[in-house]
């Protein structure tokens, strides 16, 4: 584990932006919409304060210990018997998010592409792709998150420069929403899509420079936050608040609404789907490696590559939980808070602890 | 030559210590065999023994010739060689004619059996490359090669000439890469004309050239080249290491060796570029890489590669940059044609049709309307077609090439449309898509996409656009996750290198590229001089017209209108 520290700032950036963009980009709109009505870009401008203050707590941590992930460095802080309990519950989480996403992205792919083929095998290819790809080592990790930003950025980004024709920017007035209020659920809501990047704890240790972990969490937050808040002030000034309740996939819709210029070909939302597999993979790819990876640092493991397929049924299994799109929402949308307990919660936990220790330790080196 | 030691086994060392006398030798051993086994290494004094040795072990050859003869009319010598692979003319006029006649003012009482060794190979030869060799292993290795041997009775040593003459075809354009702007030349079967091509164009004593033999029974000759200090020394070392393992009994092409020091043998693409340019072979070694020749090859392979090469041609940087970024921009789509452009026919027809544009979707489907099978399938039987009557026509002979060609057109094209086996915009995608694959200048790079194509136009046939989503990010991935010799097959785009990237899709001016690709660390970087390639500041624009006018006025009349001009033109005459 120590000998290829060779992750660039760049690459650590990339990772972030390509995990937090995922599947949770096509319903964001909805669930902003939902608790602000036009107050919607506000609201996931909260959500994005939320989740950076996590991201900025898991940063900091991993400053602290640049060498560790959260699961060494929580046994160091914590203890090796209490941190088990906390770890092996992240680790159950983020192996449940890899099966959520999977499903949500199944059941996206089989509502918009394959209508008649079984929502079973589009997942079960989805979880294969990321299980085989999980059998790399951390800079080949970084290398196809790198690579695939791009793709991933620019499909949105022409979406909502297409879209731009269609926009009306009087669903943005009022500013503050209609009634608002609501803002801390939708919030949360909206800040429990940006839990990916809680993997940033697991790339921390493989930074060349780990004290520049901080430039690489904000130029991520930036960017990944930055294409949020334009996708919804997109969505909300194309179709309006009411519009957008009506609506499962409101960034789907989007995408359907435009077309590029020339006619080659009649509609964008298939394609644009089709690129967005990337940005899913990477996602999944992301959870499914934390997930791998936490297991076998907390076995003691050296290599992670007989794991991949290990838990390769144990995600299938719960991805296939849900037992249709609304139950899957309500299961995402109380997993969404759980987990800002866990990917929020635990790092503020760990490090009042360390600084609680450390300022013990120093008070007690001064008094001896 | 030291690598040679190296190369033998340990095994065969210790046989050779066994104390079976040679006298044994029978005609049921195996020759080579033979000389592990004979009691000493060391030459007798005895020139009957000797030849009687020699005869023993290689007489058996039809091409393996001996002759004994007086030398200077007192010493008793024999000459030794394999007349297939020797020059006889040299023999004749640069070895036999100084033996047979005294050279004018010596003395030849005073020549013994003791000095006479001394007295040839300083005095009376006139071939150059010659030299004393007493270990008999040596001697048949050498007489193997290609060289003369003179043996004089009560001398313990040998004399060999290297007289090696092998037929070889002249240079020729290279086949496989051919360039409209730049060298005709490509490498041929003979190692030393292909080291001499190189050499040519490395006019500098840090190119080095390192030789070693590998293959029990070929010895095939194989040159490790590369610039000192500008490739990495671990690199060469680690070349070497690699190289120094094969252990096969014949090298017979410089493929043989890619197979057995790549990174990783299971991959579809290649992780070692190999061509038939001396130029492309010298840029690369310029660039930091190692280049392998084997002697009877006219490839020659380059380590560490990255996928960008495999789709730039030495073209790119003989024309200017416009063209080549032009030309290489065509190539890289032609490269993403090859791979996906059936599969993403397949999906659209099978899956979304609604994409397409009506009128197109109308006539799609008026031209499939006799075709019982599904889109993959038609692909399929189509791509197989047209993969089967690709290598036919590499293996026809030439003149039937041409014929088979109409053919295949013919029956593909038409008849296949006619008969309802495909459907018209099937044969166009398929064209397209062969058309696509030739465009990429590496044989094996495109070789792996053509092969890559087939699973996933079956993806495609399974999931749609979704499934030819899946392959690419899969192929993708193991591009991502190859290494050759430790570079990152897809770097410089990942791992990123902002210098790199100029070269990637675009040829950027050389200007723009002061240093030597990042990702070989090469020891001494810097491809540019500090003054860069624009040297726009210190032209004098000598022709410009109204510069030429002024000064034939100025010679004209003395007294010009604009003096300043003049005088100024004038000193840039001057100077």
């Amino acid at each position: 584990m120590e000998y290829p520290r060779e992750i660039t700032v760049i690459q650590a950036t990339t990772i972030l932006i390509s995990t937090i963009i995922g599947v949770g980009l096509l319903a964001l709109p909805l669930f902003a919409v939902r608790t602000a009505d036009t107050g919607a870009p506000l609201v996931t401008l909260f959500g994005i304060a939320i989740a950076s203050t996590g991201l900025g707590l898991i940063t900091f941590l991993g400053i602290r210990h640049p060498r560790k992930s959260i699961i060494l460095y929580g046994e160091d802080i914590l203890g090796k018997w209490l941190s088990r309990v906390p770890n092996i519950v992240i680790i159950l989480f983020f192996a449940i998010l890899t099966g959520l996403t999977s499903r949500e992205f199944g059941a996206v792919v089989i509502t918009a592409i394959l209508k008649q083929t079984p929502l079973e095998v589009t997942v079960i290819v989805m979880l294969i792709l990321a299980a085989l790809s999980t059998r790399n080592d951390m800079n080949v990790f970084a290398y196809i998150h790198n690579f695939y930003v791009p793709f991933i950025l620019a499909p949105a980004l022409i979406i909502v420069a297409l879209s731009l024709k269609n926009a009306n920017s009087l669903y943005l007035l009022p500013v503050v929403g209609n009634e608002p209020g609501s803002y801390l659920v939708g919030g949360l809501t909206i800040a429990a899509l940006f839990q990916g990047s809680f993997i940033f704890t697991m790339i921390i240790p493989f930074m060349r420079h780990p004290r520049k972990a901080f430039k690489a969490s904000i130029w991520g937050m930036v960017i990944a936050g930055g294409l949020y808040l334009l996708i919804v002030i997109a969505t909300v000034a194309v179709f309006g608040p009411v519009e957008i309740t009506n609506l499962l996939w409101p960034t789907l819709e989007l995408a359907r609404t435009t077309s590029i210029p020339g006619n080659i070909l009649q509609r964008l939302d298939i394609v644009f789907l089709s690129v967005w597999v990337i940005a899913v993979f990477t996602t999944l790819f992301s959870s499914y490696m934390f997930t791998v990876h936490s297991i076998s640092q907390m076995a003691g493991l050296r290599d992670h590559k007989m794991l991949s397929f290990f838990i390769l049924p144990i995600v299938f299994v719960i991805a296939m939980i849900p037992q249709n799109i609304l139950h899957l929402y309500d299961v995402i949308e109380i997993f969404g808070r759980l987990g800002l307990i866990l990917t929020v919660g635990y790092p503020l936990l760990l490090v009042s602890v360390d600084l609680v220790k450390k300022k013990v330790k120093k008070s007690g080196s001064i008094k001896a | 030559m030291s690598w040679s030691t190296i190369k033998r086994s340990p095994k065969r060392r210790s046989t050779k210590l066994s104390k079976q006398p040679a006298a044994t030798a029978n005609d049921n051993m195996i020759p080579h065999k033979l000389v592990e086994e004979l009691p000493t290494d060391q030459l007798g004094r005895n020139l009957d023994t000797t030849i009687e040795l020699l005869k023993n072990l290689l007489g058996k050859n039809a091409d393996f010739f001996c002759r004994k003869f007086q030398m200077y009319g007192k010493f008793n010598a024999a000459i030794i060689y394999f007349s297939s692979i020797v020059d006889k003319n040299a023999i004749n006029s640069g070895i036999m004619k100084p033996l047979m006649y005294v050279p004018v003012q010596t003395d030849l009482e005073k020549l013994t059996v003791t000095n006479v060794l001394d007295f040839i190979l300083n005095e009376a030869m006139f071939h150059t490359e010659i030299k004393k060799e007493d270990s008999i292993e040596n001697i048949i290795n050498a007489l193997l090669r290609g060289e003369t041997f003179i043996f004089i009775d009560g001398v313990n040593s040998g004399i060999q000439f290297a007289v090696k003459n092998i037929e070889k075809r002249s240079i020729s354009q290279p086949e496989t890469e051919q360039v409209i702007l730049g060298p005709r030349e490509g490498f041929i079967e003979s190692l030393q004309t292909n080291i001499a091509l190189l050499r040519n164009r490395l006019k500098t004593a840090d190119f080095r050239v390192e030789i070693m033999e590998i293959g029990r029974i070929s010895k095939s000759t194989t040159a490790i080249c590369y610039l000192e200090g500008i490739a990495t020394d671990d690199l060469v070392k680690e070349v070497k290491d690699r190289l120094g393992k094969i252990d096969i009994d014949a090298i017979l092409d410089v493929g043989y060796i890619e197979q057995f020091i790549e990174d990783n043998h299971m991959s579809p693409f290649p992780q070692i570029q190999s061509t038939e340019r001396p130029d492309k072979t010298v840029g690369s070694i310029l660039e930091g890489r190692v280049a392998i020749l084997v002697d009877g090859s006219p490839f020659s392979i380059i380590a560490p590669v990255v996928f960008n090469q495999f789709y730039q041609t030495f073209e790119d940087y003989s024309s200017r940059f416009l063209m080549g970024s032009f030309v290489r921009i065509a190539r890289m789509i032609a490269l993403v044609f090859s791979l996906i452009f059936p599969s993403l026919y397949v999906s659209f027809i099978s899956f979304n049709p609604e994409l397409l544009p009506t009128e197109f979707a109308v006539a799609v489907a008026g031209g499939r309307a006799g075709v019982p099978f599904p889109a993959v399938v038609e692909v399929l039987i189509i791509e197989v077609a047209m993969e089967i009557l690709r290598e036919a026509t590499v293996r026809l002979p030439k003149q039937v090439g041409g014929a088979l060609s109409i053919v295949g057109v013919l029956v593909i094209g038409q008849a296949a449309v006619e008969a309802g086996i495909a459907s018209p915009i099937t044969v166009v995608v398929i064209a397209m898509t062969t058309i696509g694959s030739f465009a990429t200048p590496a044989y094996d790079a495109a070789f792996a996409l053509r092969m890559l194509r087939f699973p996933i136009v079956i993806m495609a046939g399974f999931f749609g656009l979704y499934g030819v989503v899946i392959g690419v990010i899969f192929i993708f991935n193991h591009m991502l996750s190859l290494k050759s010799f430790g570079v990152p097959y897809m770097s410089p785009v990942t791992p990123g290198n902002f210098q790199g990237l100029k070269d990637v899709i675009i040829r950027a001016p050389f200007w723009w590229m002061p240093k030597r690709p990042q990702m070989l660390h090469s020891q001494n970087s810097d491809r540019l001089g500090k003054t860069k390639g624009e040297s726009k500041k210190g032209t004098s624009n000598t022709l410009d017209p109204v510069m030429v006018g002024n000064e034939k006025w100025e010679e004209d009349k003395s007294s010009g209108i604009s003096t300043r001009d003049n005088s100024h033109s004038s000193n840039n005459d001057s100077n």
